[in-house]
């Protein structure tokens, strides 16, 4: 890979209508598959596996003709759910290889190669493991790569299962790629039919303005593909907050028995993506579409988070035994609410964190106690005023079992030094009135009244920040020990002549 | 070790003092023990008066330490104490009641042992008078003891330190000298 330059791999799944229901049924691999779509007379093919392309079946055919021209073959109608979660599933296998993707199509991701090199090996090896991590959710994918979006969608096009550009050699490369390889609209085909253009050689070495004079907008996106040119921004794609996987059923279950394949199935590619994305299944939620149009909503909470299919389905059977649906089931949707995979186990030697269950239901319930601001870890902003700290959400796992090397005192001294004085805070720190004596206090009273002498005071340390904005502040503070034995922090505002108790020594 | 004998898996200690006594100097200390040795601890804070910076000098590991603050109201902090003590894989489980501690039932204190004794999490309980009485198996009233000025002159330029003086007023199986043992905290 050369570093300074951008190179993008185009992870691509042909036919993927027809490829997310292989997903859902592996067994339709082995046969002439056709997506339908449409009420009869007027079903219509959507989309076809290889198989049944092999056979002349193409989107568009009415089922009929497809029917004639392949006799075995079978339909299945589109479903948006075996698509959405097939295309999430290709969206996770990509992001466990690179964290910055983008969803350009259903089947069709951009991966953005930067920096990946160092850690996966050089390109061929980066698109062979895309591939594999495809295959891993159900999904036979070729991977084009080169410096473009553009190039490595063509490169993802031309047949091999992984086809590298080598950088600065696309267009030399794709120059005499035949321009029917990419879908057009017709009416653009037919353009550049009449034109005489048959690679995209041809139409990328005409006059970008020219085109766009004469074709508009469509024109213009069509020299850029060809070009090799990306003129749109790359949309970073993020992960959804839920794990879903569906599959709709052409038949009505009505036992046990037959309905624990299909969700052993649809668990089984759950856990495919979530093992992917280094997650684990804490809370299952199972839906069972009805045939008498209900639905029958169960949650199995599992006693520690898993990864694996099988013990799964064995609770979720128990769960179905024990609340079996008021009617026959056509379909089956499966949820989960996740919990990270831990890196690595904590020392032999160091306590057990909590489950990661029981902490979540600590928090949540900390939280409706004394609100979202008042938990959290502690952390130290880098200022240098005072008391300045923020709160971040305690992750139960920070740093676990990584123990600190060092004594925590020192046995050979007499007496020895226990450790650094605490302070206690005062928030919001309290006004005082406070008797000077050559600049030093010697007397502070607060509010109500109530006064002490001081005793001894060190000081004063100066501190100020923020001089060039306007929220300038300038302290002078004083450590003192007031006749009734405590010892304060005292803070003088500079700004405004005030004082204040800020801190207690304890 | 002081900690060690402070802190025991499964069981509560009480920690009493008046202000400036050392009594918040000691919890760091055991904060900071905890931490380090990669274990998780809690702090229920009623009068929002931990200092983050000062425990961070301290040697504190603030990533693993889960900081409730109570906003200055004690039932809601108790009942988050209840919650924190029955949660299994805390070390430790630390409530700074502060100046005005709550009245807390017999019947509660002795219930709020009980899980920590399932649980295994070592409850610290501190504040300006005893609250948990004889559900404590470990009581310490600190006392301060002096102080120490360095700088040249008749005036001090800083605060050297101060000693606390730590005395058991209840101890139930606990091993603790029976005189009181003197620590020197540096400012």
């Amino acid at each position: 890979m050369v570093d300074g330059v951008s190179r993008f791999a185009c992870v691509r799944v042909e036919a993927f209508a027809a490829a997310s229901l292989e997903r859902c049924e592996p067994g339709l691999r082995e046969q002439p598959l056709a997506v339908v779509t449409g009420a009869p007379p007027a079903t219509r093919v959507l989309d076809a596996n290889a198989r049944a392309r092999a056979e002349g079946v193409r989107p568009g055919l009415a089922d009929a003709e497809a029917v004639v021209r392949c006799p075995g073959l079978v339909r299945r109608s589109v479903s948006a759910e075996a698509e959405t979660a097939a295309r999430h599933a290709l969206l996770e296998a990509c992001l466990s290889v690179s964290p910055r993707l983008e969803d350009a199509a259903p089947g069709l991701v951009h991966v953005d190669l930067d920096g990946l090199g160092r850690v996966f090996g050089d390109e061929s090896e980066l698109g062979r493991r895309l591939r594999r991590h495809a295959h891993a959710v159900g999904l036979e994918a070729c991977v084009g790569i080169a410096g473009s979006r553009a190039d490595a969608g063509v490169a993802a096009r031309l047949g091999s299962p992984v086809h590298v550009l080598s950088p600065g050699a696309e267009r030399a490369a794709l120059a005499a790629v035949p321009l029917a390889t990419l879908e057009w609209p017709a009416a653009l085909a037919a353009t550049f039919a009449r034109w005489g253009l048959a690679t995209l050689g041809d139409l990328a070495a005409l006059p970008r303005a020219g085109v766009g004079a004469r074709l508009g907008p469509a024109g213009l996106a069509a020299h850029d593909r060809a070009a090799g040119v990306d003129r749109t921004p790359f949309r970073a794609w993020t992960p959804p907050p839920f794990w879903a996987e569906a599959q709709g059923l052409d038949w009505e279950i009505t036992t046990v028995p037959a309905l624990v394949p299909v969700l052993e199935r649809v668990l089984a590619r759950l856990c495919a993506r979530l093992a992917g994305a280094q997650l684990l299944i804490d809370v299952l939620e199972m839906r069972l579409a009805l045939g008498s149009g209900g639905l029958h909503a169960r949650s199995v909470a599992l006693a520690a988070p898993l990864g694996e299919a099988a013990p799964i389905v064995s609770l979720l059977a128990l769960e179905i035994e024990a609340h079996p649906p008021p009617a026959a089931v056509t379909g089956v949707a499966l949820s989960a609410r996740v919990v990270p995979r831990r890196a690595a186990p904590g020392g032999l030697w160091q306590p057990p964190a909590p489950a990661p269950r029981d902490l979540a239901t600590v928090l949540t319930r900390l939280t409706l106690l004394v609100g979202g601001a008042n938990v959290g870890t502690p952390v130290v902003v880098d200022s240098h005023r005072p008391d300045d700290y923020t709160l971040a959400p305690f992750d139960g796992h920070a740093g676990a079992g990584d123990a600190v090397p060092g004594r925590d005192d020192d046995p050979a001294q007499p007496h020895p030094i226990a450790g650094s004085l605490a302070l206690r805070r005062l928030r919001p720190p309290r006004p005082v009135e406070v008797d000077t004596h050559d600049g030093r206090p010697t007397r502070v009273r607060n509010t109500s009244g109530l006064a002490a002498a001081v005793e001894i005071s060190a000081g004063p340390w100066r501190l100020s920040g923020h001089w060039w904005d306007t929220d300038a502040w300038a302290h002078d503070e004083w450590d003192v020990a007031l006749s009734d034995h405590t010892l304060w922090r005292l803070s003088h505002n500079r700004l405004n002549n005030q004082w204040f108790l800020t801190a207690l020594y304890d | 070790m002081l900690v060690d004998r402070l802190l025991r898996q499964g069981a509560m200690t009480e920690l009493v003092g008046p202000l400036s006594s050392g009594r918040t100097s000691v919890l760091t200390l055991c904060l900071r023990a905890v931490t380090r040795r990669g274990a998780l601890a809690a702090l229920v804070d009623v009068d929002h008066a931990f200092d983050p910076g000062s425990a961070a000098a301290a040697g504190v590991e603030l990533r693993r330490l889960l900081w409730v603050c109570g906003e200055g109201r004690r039932r809601d902090a108790l009942q988050a104490l209840d919650l924190l003590a029955r949660c299994p894989g805390f070390a430790l489980v630390a409530l700074d009641v502060g100046e005005s501690p709550p009245r807390l039932p017999l019947d509660a204190a002795f219930r709020l042992r009980q899980a920590a004794r399932r649980s295994g999490v070592a409850v610290l309980v501190l504040g300006a008078r005893r609250v948990v009485g004889g559900a404590a198996s470990l009581s310490v009233r600190t006392r301060h003891d002096r102080l120490a000025w360095v700088g040249p002159g008749p005036m001090p330029r800083r605060l050297a330190g101060m000693r606390t003086g730590l005395h058991v007023v209840r101890k139930q199986g606990a091993p603790w000298p029976a005189e009181t043992e003197r620590l020197w905290w540096t400012a």
